[in-house]
């Protein structure tokens, strides 16, 4: 491994996924008489800011990608079609956007290029390390990141400037449906702490930014969504070791993720947060298994065939990879995995979270709490209505 | 007599109207007629309005050309109309993606020849693909006849005459030249185009021409699903309490009065309160106009969510068929069938400079099919099945019918036709539901087909929402 292009992650990339070493580097950092005092009251909110798909790449993609990137729907249409032929539309563009709202496993349009590399960011999800896992650049064997050998080979995916790594993340900060938020709760210490909650909601509030309205600034406001978002509140526990948040995986998590006005989710399973924490940010990972249909239609939903195009993504091709790369959550009745291993780069920035006011609306929230454990989980596509 | 893919239909039912108003005022600026009602407001639920007013003449009378005259519609409210009392439409040019389309003022471009070629306007396809369905295609002017001004008409007033390019005088209105739409049955039907807002990557679309509305400067109203919606100029709704007199100081610390300037009278509905002495505030329908303090969204409905507050409407659509519920979604709340399934539209114009509709029952349906189901008919009637109408089924807004379909066209049936059913259609296009969605409140479809569902695709049926921006 040599040579990695870390510039478009833009101040991620060193802290949040050398999990180990953040921890193994803890016990000094915490005996720092520098180390900030613990959040008032032990609470400490965060908004997220930031949210792409990790991918690991080297300069052209020489080491993940040694047969180049794959095809989009433009390089596709004019293989399928070579100028001249007359087409009628039927048999072009409607055959083609049909494949791609009903995409099936059978053979692909072009040949399709996986990442083939050996690293990867992400976690070992599984704690096992199997034949197909990739390597943490740190040395971490068992790095599960199916996903990553999806999309790695696509250029749309891969910074600094893929269409999904600017615009998706992009959203991440300007559309309030968007607007995850986390608290954590009894947090002693910054470096050290073995019981922290951590509290996921969705806040109803912009983002405080500097004068430009690009850089996100700690120590804003945000009310609590207890309406529409009521079904993303859950909690789940955490502890701190050398500066470094883990949570235990939640058995689902639904990260609200609309692009360009289509109401659209991500929903990923056993997933769990790896964040270096300070009083005003918290940056890391987010990972666990993504629902592959939910996955895809995120993308789709959000993005058009034009602007999959300036990213050469082809959601036919990606579609059949995300399937054969499926390493989750096998379908009961036909065996298929139906989730895919993934890593999400995360930043958040510190805010205020404002809970309701009232003893009523407190109790409403723990209520819908509770009933969250018990709720259904709702993916984009059923299995069994695929072609 | 219009040919619509291979439908042939006929005009004389626009003749069962009698003529419900003279045409050819002369022109009374600010005198407008007016009906004295109670101001409405949509509940905080964001539901229909139930037992709202569904009709308003609050628009500003302008002079117009004899023959010519002003329906009341349900969703739009008052539409120009012709001397059948048919809808008229202007078709404003907008820049697509890779073009302009529709009209330039002054420069009718729909015409009788059937294009047989995309234009390519939206990427990433390309333009000279054949279109579909060739032997059936109509013209544009099979679809928007143009209102053709007689020998000896003038100008009056905005409506002026235009020449087209086989030399016939046609009307125009501002500049926009004016069509009516074959699709139209009824006086007061709008159901070629619509007002309401859409995303650039929605097809050219043609809009009904309106009369302004009468409202004193400062305010808009704009046509939403839930109705014509008062808001300030700058779009942020407005809103008036149940109890004009609760709004003390610890209120007013969250609501805002609309303040009338000095010079402002009263005028038909809009009246003017004195809350403190020196301090004029306007008025319609008798209630006092607030703004809400910190309100962030366009067109919002939130400020109903505040107990013994409303959002004003200047007339609301009647209410929905009542097997049908609102749901609570992610985003706001949707239409739903009786089960709670949520509810779609589906959306769809061609790619030819005519922008030709391809979402009507009588449109052709290869769009349809291949995003509903990569175009096979059993798949589209399994992912997206119609919402069906129960037996006897009726509905009091004239937005809402039963339409008989013949499920392995998408067509509309024949009369007696086995194997057709009864669904439920929206400005006379089919609904659906989604497979997709598990429960109430999933809205799993939406966005569904070309450009995220706004050109040949499905969109969820809206009736709140909180975070588009007034899409509604």
């Amino acid at each position: 491994m040599c040579n990695v292009s870390r510039s478009f992650r833009p101040g991620l990339s060193a802290a949040l996924v050398t999990t180990a070493l953040l921890v193994g580097a803890g016990a000094s950092a915490g005996d720092a008489t520098s180390a900030p005092p613990p959040p008032p009251g032990g609470t400490v909110g965060y908004a997220l800011t930031d949210l792409f798909w990790s991918v690991y790449q080297t300069p052209n993609g020489k080491e993940e990608c040694p047969k180049g990137f794959n095809d989009g729907p433009r390089e596709q249409y004019a293989k399928l079609f070579p100028g001249g032929r007359k087409v009628n539309v039927v048999e072009s563009q409607l055959k083609l956007e049909g494949q791609t709202w009903w995409p099936s496993p059978g053979p692909d349009l072009s040949e399709f290029h996986a990442v083939q590399g050996k690293y990867s960011y992400g976690l070992n999800l599984d704690g096992k390390v199997g034949p197909n896992d990739f390597t943490h650049p740190d040395g971490t064997p068992g790095i599960d990141n199916g996903v990553y050998r999806a999309v790695g080979c696509i250029i749309g995916f891969r910074g600094p400037d893929g269409v999904e790594v600017i615009f998706q993340n992009k959203a991440i900060t300007s559309d309030t449906f968007n607007r995850t938020i986390i608290e954590l709760n009894g947090v002693d210490s910054w470096e050290k702490d073995d019981d922290v909650t951590v509290t996921i909601f969705r806040g109803r509030d912009r983002l405080l930014t500097d004068a430009t309205g690009n850089k996100v600034l700690p120590g804003g406001t945000q009310r609590i969504d207890t309406r529409w978002g009521k079904k993303l509140i859950q909690q789940v526990k955490g502890k701190i070791e050398g500066g470094v948040l883990t949570t235990e995986p939640t058995r689902q998590m639904i990260i609200p993720w609309q692009n360009l006005s289509v109401p659209s989710f991500q929903l990923i399973r056993d997933m769990r947060l790896v964040l270096k924490v300070s009083p005003t940010h918290a940056q890391g990972l987010l990972a666990g298994y993504a629902d592959i249909d939910t996955w895809y239609r995120q993308l789709i939903r959000n993005d058009s065939t034009h602007h999959l195009s300036n990213g050469q993504i082809s959601g036919i091709s990606l579609y059949k990879a995300l399937r054969r790369f499926a390493d989750a959550y096998p379908d009961p009745k036909t065996g298929e995995n139906t989730a895919i291993s993934t890593a999400l780069d995360a930043k958040f920035t510190q805010v205020f979270i404002q809970h309701p006011d009232g003893d009523a609306a407190k109790a409403e929230l723990i209520s819908s709490l509770k009933s969250q454990q018990a709720a259904r989980v709702a993916t984009a596509q059923p299995r069994q209505q695929r072609q | 007599m219009s040919k619509v893919q291979g439908i042939v239909r006929t005009d004389s039912w626009l003749e069962t109207k009698a003529l419900a108003r003279s045409a050819g005022l002369p022109m009374i600026a600010l005198a407008a007629v007016l009906l004295s009602q109670p101001a409405v407001s949509a509940p905080a639920k964001g539901s229909t309005p139930a037992a709202a007013p569904a009709v308003s003449r609050d628009y500003l009378e302008v002079p117009m050309p004899p023959g010519f005259r002003v329906e009341i519609s349900e969703l739009e409210g008052p539409v120009f109309a012709d001397e059948k009392g048919r809808t008229l439409y202007s078709w404003p040019a907008r820049l697509l993606r890779n073009g302009f389309a529709g009209e330039q003022k002054g420069t009718p471009r729909c015409y009788d020849e059937v294009l047989k070629e995309t234009a390519g306007l939206m990427s990433p396809y390309p333009p000279g693909v054949l279109l579909p369905e060739l032997d059936k295609r109509p013209s544009c002017t099979d679809l928007w006849p143009p209102v053709l001004a007689p020998e000896g008409a003038e100008k009056v007033g905005k409506w002026s005459i235009i020449e087209r390019k086989d030399g016939t005088k046609q009307w125009a209105y501002d500049e926009e030249p004016l069509y009516t739409s074959v699709l139209d049955r009824q006086p007061g039907d709008v159901l070629g185009g619509t007002s309401r807002r859409h995303r650039g990557d929605s097809p050219v679309i043609r809009v009904p021409v309106s009369p302004p509305p009468l409202v004193p400067p400062g305010f808009a109203v704009t046509t939403t699903v839930n109705g014509r919606l008062l808001t300030t100029d700058r779009n942020y709704s407005v809103y008036t309490p149940e109890d004009p007199s609760a709004c003390d100081a610890a209120c007013l610390q969250r609501w805002k009065p609309v303040l009338a300037p000095q010079t402002a009278k009263p005028h038909g509905d809009w009246t003017m309160v004195t809350p403190s002495p020196g301090v004029r505030q306007w008025a319609f329908r008798n209630q006092p106009l607030y703004t809400r303090e910190g309100e962030t969204q366009l067109w919002s409905l939130e400020g109903s969510d505040e107990p013994g507050w409303r959002n004003v409407y200047v007339q609301t659509v009647r209410p929905r068929p009542a097997s049908f519920t609102i749901q609570d979604t992610l985003a706001g709340q949707v239409l739903a069938d009786s089960r709670g399934m949520t509810i779609y539209t589906y959306v769809c114009g061609d790619d030819s400079l005519h922008q030709l509709s391809c979402e009507h029952p009588m449109d052709t349906q290869v769009y349809r099919l291949a995003v509903c189901g990569a175009g096979s008919v059993e798949q589209c009637l399994r992912n997206w099945p119609y919402v069906k109408a129960e037996p006897g089924a009726k509905s009091d807004s004239r937005l809402w019918s039963v339409m008989s379909i013949d499920p392995m066209t998408g067509h509309i049936a024949q009369p007696g036709q086995s194997g057709a059913i009864s669904v439920w259609a929206y400005r006379d296009r089919p609904v659906y539901t989604y497979i997709g969605d598990l429960q109430p409140g999933d809205v799993n479809g939406a966005g569904t087909g070309e450009w995220r569902g706004q050109r040949n695709g499905l969109k969820a049926f809206w009736v709140r929402d909180d975070y588009f921006g007034g899409t509604l």
